[in-house]
This record gives structure tokens, sequence and C-alpha cells, in this order.
């Protein structure tokens, strides 16, 4: 983290980012907003953006605290417990959203607004393969993860590879478009019924009144596993590299002998398949329909924002707090799980607003 | 462009609206309310294209503008008894005042983050909506007191397209529309010239804002009965920009060509279709952005059928 960027830096003989860019990239691209060097990352922002983590955090509890719903007893903290692990669960199927939609974005600056549509895909192939085949959730991800591979490599090659480089709105309505054709789809072959799969109907007790559900204690173990392994590829192998050289710069990448548009078609199945396998997750824990993936999609924007664009880690750090953050919404205010939706909205413009960067300080806008 | 095309555009806008306006009583029910929605989306793309159009700053989120105005004209009417003119003034300034509030800090942030920033208000606004339940009545949505609305709404409709082509006309051919336009191309560059940025890009937004809102009132009259999911529908917000980016955004000609041709697209599909009428219009705009992102009137001018002069 580079201490007063801006005006104090470039007196101090610091070249600014525009002379430091790459030959071609206009300058007014790497400044967020039109206040130039203002807006650009820097620490001020990010304890700014502390201080108001801080008071979202706070907040549920002073409604609560004014609402009468915290008691501060044995069993009042035992419940904050159990929620407050809830939500770290869920910040693990949260990750599972937001690191694919992270991955295209980082690597070709679109946002898949089609993203949750593919949680909700896999939600449904993971109900297909279980009571259609008799095939338990997990092992059916060895088929299923394939199958999403594939499916996100033919929209890369049909759809987004002329989306890349365009302005947003063609990126954004194609993938939108796509979204639609595939809720309907969904509609037409499973109707809009909400449907779950009962798999680890079990509790696990951690403490004295602090128990999980078997279920989100298992979907939460294989997100881990999951996000730690593409984590791993991503940072050590040579694949991962050139993933990372083209999201830095596409162009500098393809003069390096990168074969750019084969990192694109790998990076969009390899977030298909994650989208695929949060799907499978959701299926064993909650209800899901054709229409719920538009949370999902919004949900995952919000991570992605919070963490910062495009940054893998921070993507992870995001849905943890996401995760946490609505639990303590649900819990604590009144009429919360209605409100639990604003929270990720909230979430997403205070962190727009107070560091587009987000955590970690993305930079490139 | 010479004074006379203009007298010559606005001669043949003054025939539309004539025609238009004594058409209703000769109109079946359906056609009515046809020709209402369809006036009503050539409203919301030209107002969208107003902010996104000329400034390029993408809004995923103008849906809220005209919840914003359903609400209003539902809430005054059906809770207060006011008389309905009254509420669309109402609505629009609500919606003038939203949309400056909302405006000033988000319009800082640019390309997709402005338009997320944009889709996260409007379902901001849908979830107030529907838990802030003493004022909107919640999720149950509000009936409105049951009247002959057809005839009045749709010269009510009439008269705000009117009113929004002319505005729109007006600012693509004024100095204000050639600043929005330097802010698209170049923003940095526009502000060097000593185009006070922010300024343009919130009057341009809370323009655009004004315009939805009344729609959004007509239509909750003409339709006597709202809910949150009704008209905060993010669909609402997509129609507008596919329609101002099918005929050309950007231009006057174009979002008015587009809403035409996709509204009356989608109603034959919706009553041909039923069921896969939804696939259909998900697959259409996948095409259009795919294969015409300039849309019909770019189109046109790589050909040579157009000149880029006659289009703004």
């Amino acid at each position: 983290m580079r201490e007063e960027a801006g005006a104090r830096g470039r007196e101090a003989g610091e070249l600014p980012d525009a002379l430091v860019a790459a030959p071609g990239a206009p300058a007014a691209r790497r400044g967020p907003g039109p206040g130039g060097w203002r807006e650009r990352p820097d620490v001020r922002s990010l304890y700014r953006l502390a201080a108001f983590l801080a008071a979202a955090y706070a907040l549920p509890f002073a409604v609560g605290a004014w609402a009468g719903t915290v008691r501060l007893d044995a069993a009042w903290l035992a419940g904050l417990a159990t929620v407050v692990l809830g939500g770290v669960m869920q910040g693990g199927v949260y990750a599972m959203f937001a690191v694919g939609l992270t991955l295209i974005f980082g690597v070709m600056r679109i946002i898949n607004a089609a993203h949750g549509e593919m949680v909700m895909m896999g939600a449904y192939l993971t109900w297909v393969a279980f009571f259609a085949f008799g095939v338990d959730p997990l092992l059916s991800l060895a088929l299923t993860l394939p199958l999403a591979f594939l499916f996100g490599m033919a929209v890369q090659r049909l759809l987004l590879d002329a989306a890349v480089g365009a302005p947003e709105l063609t990126g954004l309505l194609i993938t939108f478009g796509l979204g639609l054709v595939m809720i309907y789809t969904a509609e037409l072959l499973f109707t809009t019924d909400f449907r779950t799969i009962p798999y680890a109907p079990g509790t696990v007790v951690l403490a004295p009144g602090v128990a999980v559900g078997q279920n989100r204690v298992i979907s939460f173990l294989m997100a881990v596993g999951i996000s730690t392994a593409v984590y791993l590829v991503l940072r050590f192998s040579r694949l991962g590299k050139a993933v990372r050289a083209t999201a830095l710069n596409a162009e500098v990448a393809l003069v390096c002998g990168i074969d750019v548009r084969r990192i694109y078609l790998l990076t969009t199945g390899l977030a298909a398949a994650l989208a695929v396998a949060g799907g499978a997750l959701v299926s064993i824990q909650f209800g899901f329909n054709p229409e719920t993936g538009v949370v999902y999609t919004l949900q995952a924007f919000a991570i992605i924002v919070l963490g910062g664009r495009g940054h893998y880690v921070g993507a992870l750090i995001g849905a943890v707090m996401l995760g946490v953050l609505e639990a303590l919404v649900s819990l604590l205010v009144p009429n919360g799980t209605a409100m639990v939706e604003l929270a990720a909205y909230a979430l997403l413009i205070a962190v727009l607003l107070i560091r587009p960067g987000g955590l970690m300080g993305v930079r490139e806008g | 462009m010479a004074p006379a095309e203009h007298v010559r555009n606005l001669a043949a806008l003054a025939a539309a609206a004539v025609v238009l306006a004594l058409l209703p009583n000769h109109l079946s029910l359906y056609l009515r309310s046809f020709l209402l929605f369809l006036m009503m989306s050539v409203v919301l793309a030209l107002s969208w294209n107003i902010i996104s159009g000329f400034t390029g700053y993408t809004s995923f989120g103008h849906v809220a503008f005209y919840g914003i105005g359903a609400y209003a004209c539902a809430i005054l009417v059906a809770d207060y008894g006011w008389p309905w003119p009254a509420t669309l003034v109402v609505g629009a300034a609500t919606a003038a005042a939203v949309g400056a509030a909302i405006g000033y800090p988000v319009l800082r942030l640019r390309g997709p983050y402005f338009a997320i920033a944009m889709l996260g208000t409007a379902e901001g606004t849908r979830v107030v909506a529907t838990v802030w339940d003493g004022l909107t009545h919640g999720g149950l949505g509000i009936s409105l007191p049951s009247a002959e609305t057809s005839i009045p709404t749709y010269h009510a409709m009439l008269a705000l397209m009117v009113v929004t082509v002319v505005v729109a006309y007006a600012v693509g051919h004024s100095r204000l529309g050639i600043r929005l336009t330097a802010i698209r191309e170049d923003e940095v560059a526009a502000e060097a010239l000593g185009i006070d940025t922010t300024r343009y890009k919130l009057a341009a937004f809370t323009l655009s804002a004004v315009f939805p809102a009344v729609a959004g009132g007509i239509q909750a009259y003409k339709v006597l009965y709202i809910d949150p999911p009704s008209v905060f529908f993010v669909q609402i917000t997509i129609a507008m920009a596919l329609m101002a980016m099918l005929g050309g955004k950007g231009t006057v000609i174009g979002p008015i060509l587009g809403a035409v041709i996709l509204y009356t697209a989608q109603e034959l599909t919706w009553v041909n279709f039923p069921t896969a009428h939804l696939i259909a219009y998900g697959l259409f705009i996948v095409l259009v952005a795919r294969f015409m992102p300039r849309g019909l009137v770019g189109f046109a001018i790589d050909r040579g059928w157009l000149r880029k002069g006659m289009v703004r």
C-alpha cells in the first residue's frame, strides 16, 4: 500500500500512474472517477471504509438494542454465536458465487450478468442428478463440473469474445439476455416451484447451544476446498500465471506469447464450473427456483466490489463479510429477513462511493 | 442543421400527435392500451437515452424512477384522494429530487461501476417499497379506486410522449447536448475544455429521471393496481436500454424507432408464443447486443443510407 498517493507523491518525484501506464492506455482510464488522484485508493479511503464497515456491523446491534432483541444472557449469546457461525458458512457459499464473477471481470473486464443463472443451473443439474439418477450431490460434481466447463467455453466463443474490449453495455446486455434465456428455459423444464434436496439433515454441536446443520458444514468445507484449489492453481501453475498476466495486461500477455483467446476460453469455463459448484452447495441447503439467480448475481457483485474487483482473495474475504453481516441483520433487526437483501445493496453502493477499489484497493478501473 | 429542417421535423411530430390524439375513440380497448404502452416505451427509451445515450453513463436502474412515479400516484390517489393529474407532478418532483440525490454521488463512478450501482439502487428502492409498509402497503400492493381510465391515460401518455420527444430533440440540438456528447467521448478532455462535467451529467440524469416517473404514474392509473415486483421490474430498465440500443443510442430517432419495433415484436411474440416468448426475448437481446451494438441507425450510417447529422 503506497501512502498518500497523489499530489504529495508527485512532489516527491514519484511518477504519476498515468505516466508509468502501458503506452496506449489513456490516462483517463486509470482513475475511477473524474476527481482524479483524490479518488485513487489510498490509506485514507481504507480507513474510511473500515470505519464504514464497523458502523455497518454495529448498526444491527444498535437497532436490536432499540427494538429489544438484544438480551446479553447466555442463551442469547449462544444464539448469536450460532448465527454468526452460520453467516461464515454462508460466506463459503457466497465465495463460490463470487470467485467466478471476479475471474471473468478481472481477465476480460466483463460483468457476467448471467452468473446467478449459472449458479441456478448448477442447482438444477444437481437436483436432476439426485432425483433422476440417484447420484449423491457431492459425487455428481464430477459429472456436472465438466459439463459446466464446456458450457462456459461455448458462451465465451459464441458470445463473450465479441464483448471483450467493447463498451460495457454490450457485455452486460449479452449476458443479461443469456440469463433471461436460462431462466425461462428452466421454467419451461422445471416450472417455478421451489425445489430442495434433502441431504445430511443432522446438526453438528460445537458448544452448548451452538449448533450448525451438517449440510452447511459439508458445503462450507467443500467451498473452502474448491476455492483453495483454484487459488493454488492461479498462484503457482504456469496456466495460472498466464491467466494473471492476461488480467494484468492482455496486450503485453499476447506479445509474450500467451494465447489470450485460449485464456479467455479457460477463464469463462472455470468461472461457469465454479458457479455450478456453488449451485450444488445451494441445492443441498436452500430451496431454489429459476428466478433465484438474480439475487445471487447481485450478492456476488456486492462481494467482488467489497473485496476489490478482479481480486481473488478479496472475493473470499468479501464473501464471508457479507455472510456475517446478513446473518446479523436477519437475527437482530425486526422484519430482518426482508431487510437482508438491502444489506448487499447498501454495502455495494457505499463501497463504490467510499473506496471503489474495495478492501484490496484494486487500482485499475 | 438548417432551421427549415427543425420546422419540418416538428411539423412531422405535430402531425403524428394529431393523428394519435384523434384515434382512441375509434379503437378497441386492446388497441388503445397497445398504443398507450407503445408510447410509454418511446418515453422510457428516450429518457434513458438522455443520460445513457448522450453521456455514455449506462444506467441499469432507471426503473427506480418509474416505480417512484407509480407509487406517488397510487399512494396519493388511493390513500389521500388526490385528483390524478396532480399526483403526476408530485411523482415527477420526487423522482427529480431522488435522481439528484442519487446522481450526485453515483455519477462519480464510471462505466460498469455506474451501471452496477444503478442496478443496486433500483433493487434497493424495490426492497424499501416492500419493507416500508406504513407508506406503501408493502408486498400487498395498492389498488386504486376503479374508474374508466383508458381514454384520459391515453391522452396523458400522448402528451408526455410529445413533451419527451421535444425535450430530447432540444437537448440533442443544444449546447447541452454537445457538452454531454463531449463527456461521452472523453470526459477528461471535456473537463479540460472548461465544461463543468459534474453539473451537466447531474442535469442530464435528473432530467432523464422525470419522464419515467410521469410514465409510471400514468401507468399506475391505467392499470389501477401496483405492487413492488411489477413497478420495480428489472426488465423495464433492460427494455429501455435495449430499445435505445436497437434503434441507435445517442440519437433521437433511434430510441423512438427501437421502442416501436421492439414493443410491437414483444407484443406479437407474447400473443403467439405465450410460453416461449421470454426465451425469444432473451435471445433477441443477445443477438442485438452481439451483432448490432450501434443499432439500426449506426447500421444505416455505415452503409451510407443516412448522414450522421440527420439523426441527432
